[in-house]
């Protein structure tokens, strides 16, 4: 399958000469169009940095990342956010959603800002609620649903503009069990009906389980790599588990949710 | 801890409010520079002929009225902090501090940010008194010299009547803190208000509307009733017809829309405000047609009919807010391709999750900032006004004239030469250079009788007395061939009026004869107003052979003094002339004859005159120009602040935006738009309504404008005065701008 992400030896230093904490310490991988990536790791593992960087929201200090053949690491500043804008979309652990509009109009603004023309708007809309069963709450405010609906809600708006890449970050952070799990079958129905490249940060292993491939990450580096192939989600969830406490006090990122 | 709390909540809150302790200073300083004049200490070199004392307690009552619409701007500022800072105080609440310590903290709070403004205010305040000393000084035309004083009865006052206003206010938000709910206090900045159609305010300010403009119809019935008469011209029938179907018609169909289920939707406020602007003209005719077509109501009349333009002014301001809001609602519902057209809907949705919040502030803002504005504008107008009719009215030094408009008898007409005043002056020691005692006669006996308003007789003064005064004013002496006559015109009197006059009367039949037309037939050197009848602008000159065959009805004395007369002198004088001589027809003098003759008496000293003008004058323009800086100040205070503290709010949302992939040029200009509309529509709206103001204004006073300042003076005075009206809107606007979005680009 076609590669649409590839990342290459990148690194991420902070700090000065004295006192530098390396972030990420020189990480390879790519991804393919289709595809649903995890990426999971401890705090301070440096996912969020891998993400903030391939999101083109932080710059690296050292490698090459590639997105749909375009070497993100060389965009122009003026450029970054036409390039945000047509590749990628974003699903974040606090929603991001604007409490002044409502859901559809919500999702609206992505398109209207990419200067989609508005007689194409709102079909569109309606179109991407019913595949993600948020019809019914179309007109309603973010401060009047749930954070499931919410969520449900930030995946419709990342998702109308077809991009290349959707970058989720701790989707199911804020959300109950039962919202999380919602919210995990509508991303893995993305990837699957609606062929959705999906790559998604957690330390939650049940969430991780839904993805087809995990990275982990361990101090910068990548540790381990699991594919899921053919394997039940039980299963698969098993193999996390298993490498997790390899990884070591993998059992706190553990939720009780029946399979 | 709590004092460490406390302090560091003012260094960050001073980073946000910094536009609003900006304004409390410039408010406190402009308090004690106007204030300052009313100081125990406050002595500036005015000569013996002046005296300040009347100015200071005028001064201190309208300083400290003024002074109390920032009442106002306090409680907005402070209401809006609370808001903000709900979700603090409920976490302090749920670590356990007590309501009454939470709210405590925050009166220490703002207390410590009013005392920095105050102390910083009224330190600026002693470099601004310099100013307004300056002003005074240059009215009352003396030289200038700064002087370096702080007033401590002054500093005093102002710091407690600014810590008084703190209290209160802070007493206030102490009370609602100790009310709010926890759970209510956490989810303050979560909701959205409600949309604007389901607010209450439209529907109450109609309703308010529809009772007055009932009254007003009410009012044009008993106007037609009482002052009507079918003799009327055209316009006039208009204007009374127009007074009582206007507002009559407004009620009718605005009760029946109300009735129907309409209240407050757009279609009943549109219809209103049509109801408005035709009420305003129907009004503003009522005021203007007094004078052309002398129409007999008296000043109350006036009064209330100035009081409906004004709510007539209002509502259309409330409604045109309403309306462009509600507008912008439906506009975004029905219009698809303009809502989703790039980051309108962005826009769009910070406008309207405000309106109903906002549409109340921007009528207020709105009215307030009209209010500066009128202010500003009709201050130089009124000052000029009254500074041109100085040098009209106060010609002479000693000016004593009497009025025949109560006399029923011929025998009680005043003939002396009112010796006593002599006394008076020869007792203190003032010496006369010139002096002119004449009388004024009536053309024609019978007219002796005619007191009915625009029935009165031009009276008519003999030449040599004429002339006589003429060179008492260094004026030329005019000359007339027998049984001829010439005018003299009040400056105030019109070129139409005067050429109309002229040609009707080319010949005056006199109980002397017939006298026609002088060659030169018009004089208009002012030569002081008391030498006319009541209700005419010109007086007649006859040859003197003429008038000594005329009944002389009225008796003036022009007296020009060698040096000017000291001012408690000129008090004595002014009382020793009342006591003799009754300024009130109905009142008997004790001198000779005076007895309830219906005779009425003035005596005008310059000194008194120019003294009680200047300290009025200087008062007004003062006042109007600190109350319109101050409003002015209020407002655009407000308008920046409503933005800026919502900033943490807006920071989200922009991040929200860039995360979109909304480019950085494209959310600046977001920005500027979102301002302009939140600045451009009040202060557009107001500057509509004032200069709507200004204009009838002056329309109806045109005469007395180009008669004592004249049209290219009072232009420039409006110019400059719009020019820093101007200034202070685009600084506010753009320290806004910068603040905005320097608050907005933190997120990076």
């Amino acid at each position: 399958m076609k590669e649409i992400l590839t990342l290459e030896h990148i690194q991420k230093f902070y700090g000065n000469e004295g006192n530098i904490t390396e972030a990420l310490r020189d990480i390879s991988f790519s991804v393919c169009e289709g595809e649903f990536l995890g990426i999971m790791g401890a705090s301070g593992s440096g996912k969020t940095t891998l993400l903030n960087c391939i999101s083109t929201i932080d710059t690296v200090s050292a490698g090459h990342i590639y997105l749909g053949g375009k070497d993100v690491t060389e965009i122009r500043e003026k450029e970054l956010a036409r390039f945000r804008r047509e590749n990628l979309g974003f699903v974040f652990q606090d929603f991001n959603l604007l409490d002044t509009l409502t859901v559809s109009e919500n999702i609206a603004l992505a398109l209207a800002v990419s200067k989609t023309p508005a007689h194409e708007v709102e079909p569109a809309v309606r179109a991407m609620a019913a595949k993600l069963d948020i019809s019914g709450i179309l007109d309603k405010y973010p401060y009047q649903i749930s954070g499931g609906q919410k969520q449900r809600c930030a995946c419709a708006r990342a998702m109308i503009n077809h991009p290349k890449l959707i970058l989720a970050d701790e989707p199911t952070g804020a959300l109950d069990s039962h919202s999380a799990q919602m919210l995990l079958s509508t991303l893995e129905s993305m990837n699957r009906e609606m062929k959705a490249t999906i790559l998604m940060v957690t330390h939650d292993a049940f969430s991780a389980s839904y993805a087809g491939r995990i990275l982990f990450l361990r101090d910068g580096e990548i540790f381990a790599e699991i594919v899921k192939g053919k394997n039940t989600r039980k299963a698969f969830f098993e193999k996390i588990l298993d490498v997790l406490t390899m990884m070591g006090g993998g059992g706190s990122d553990v939720r009780q949710t029946d399979f | 801890m709590y004092a460490r709390l406390i302090f560091r909540n003012v260094r960050r809150s001073s980073k946000d409010y910094l536009i609003y302790l900006v304004t409390l200073t410039i408010c406190v300083m402009l308090f004690y520079a106007f204030l300052s004049i009313s100081s125990r200490y406050y002595r500036p070199d005015l000569g013996t002929e002046y005296d300040v004392t009347v100015l200071s307690d005028g001064m201190k009552i309208a300083v400290c009225a003024v002074a109390l619409l920032l009442l106002f701007l306090i409680r907005y500022v402070n209401g809006y902090m609370l808001k903000r800072r709900q979700k603090e105080f409920a976490v302090e609440s749920v670590i356990g501090m007590e309501a009454g310590t939470v709210a405590r903290m925050f009166l220490a709070e703002t207390l410590v940010m009013g005392a920095l403004s105050i102390v910083l205010g009224i330190l600026l305040g002693a470099v601004c008194s310099q100013f307004v000393t300056a002003m005074l000084l240059h009215d009352y035309g003396q030289d200038f010299e700064l002087t370096w004083t702080l007033f401590p009865d002054t500093a005093l006052m102002t710091a407690g009547f600014f810590v008084i206003i703190f209290l209160l206010v802070g007493g206030a938000n102490v009370r609602t803190i100790k009310k709010i709910r926890i759970i209510d206090m956490i989810n303050a900045e979560r909701r959205n208000e409600p949309p604007l159609k389901k607010n209450r305010f439209m529907p109450v300010v109609t309703l308010i509307w529809l009772f007055v403009l009932v009254w007003m119809s009410v009012s044009g019935i008993r106007l037609r009733y009482y002052y009507f008469d079918s003799r009327f011209d055209v316009p006039v029938h208009i204007m009374f017809w127009a007074n009582i179907l206007v507002p009559a018609a407004g009620a009718l169909c605005g009760a029946a829309l109300f009735a129907s289920g309409k209240r407050g939707k757009q279609s009943c406020v549109a219809f209103e405000c049509a109801a408005a602007i035709l009420a305003a003209f129907s009004n503003a005719a009522v005021l203007m047609m007094r004078g052309p077509y002398m129409l007999s109501y008296d000043a109350g009349i006036m009064n209330k009919y100035m009081l409906f333009l004004l709510a007539d002014m209002l509502y259309l301001i409330c409604g045109i807010v309403y309306l462009s809001n509600s507008g912008l609602v439906s506009w975004k519902e029905k219009s698809p391709e303009n809502r989703y057209r790039g980051t309108s809907l962005f826009l769009l949705g910070q406008i309207t999750s405000k309106l109903a919040a906002n549409t109340k502030t921007m009528i207020l803002i709105c009215i307030t900032l009209g209010m500066a504005v009128v202010l500003f504008l009709i201050s130089p107008v009124l000052t000029g006004w009254s500074l041109g009719y100085l040098d009209v009215r106060s010609l002479y030094d000693i000016q004593i004239s009497s009025r025949y408009n109560d006399v029923m008898s011929e025998e009680d007409l005043y003939q002396g030469d009112y010796e006593p005043v002599t006394e008076v002056l020869r007792e203190k020691g003032i010496e006369t250079a010139e002096e002119c005692t004449f009388s004024l006669y009536l053309p024609e006996r019978e007219e002796f009788h005619s007191r009915i308003k625009w029935e009165f007789p031009v009276a008519a003064m003999s030449l040599s007395d004429y002339n006589g005064i003429r060179e008492m004013l260094g004026y030329e002496p005019v000359s007339l061939g027998e049984d001829e006559f010439t005018t003299q015109w009040q400056s105030i009197a019109s070129e139409e009026e005067k050429a109309e006059f002229l040609t009707e009367h080319q010949q005056v039949g006199t109980d002397a004869g017939v006298l026609s037309l002088a060659e030169n037939s018009c004089y208009e050197e002012p030569i002081g107003e008391t030498v006319y009848n009541s209700y005419t602008n010109v007086v007649y000159i006859f040859p003197d052979s003429v008038c000594e065959d005329l009944m002389g009805v009225m008796r003036n004395r022009y007296i020009m003094t060698e040096r000017p007369v000291p001012f408690a002198d000129a008090q004595e004088i002014a009382r020793a002339f009342a006591e003799v001589y009754p300024e009130d027809p109905g009142e008997s003098g004790s001198g000779e004859g005076m007895r309830d003759t219906g005779m009425q008496y003035t005596i005008r000293l310059n000194t008194l005159q120019v003294n009680s003008l200047l300290a009025n004058n200087f008062m007004l323009k003062a006042v109007m120009t600190y109350g319109g800086i101050v409003l002015m100040v209020i407002c655009l205070t407000v308008l920046s602040l409503q933005q800026l503290l919502d900033a943490s709010q807006y920071r989200y949302r922009f991040s929200v935006l860039r995360s979109l992939g909304v480019e950085e040029r494209e959310i600046r200009r977001l920005v500027f738009r979102q301002l302009g509309v939140w600045f451009g529509l009040p202060v557009a709206l107001a500057l509509v309504i004032s200069c709507v103001v200004v204009a009838g204004f002056i329309q109806t006073f045109s005469a007395e404008i180009s008669a004592y300042i004249g049209a290219e003076t009072l232009l420039m005075q409006l110019g400059i005065t719009v020019l820093i009206l101007a200034m202070l809107l685009v600084c506010y606007f753009i320290s806004t701008w910068i603040l905005f979005r320097r608050a907005v680009g933190e997120a990076q």
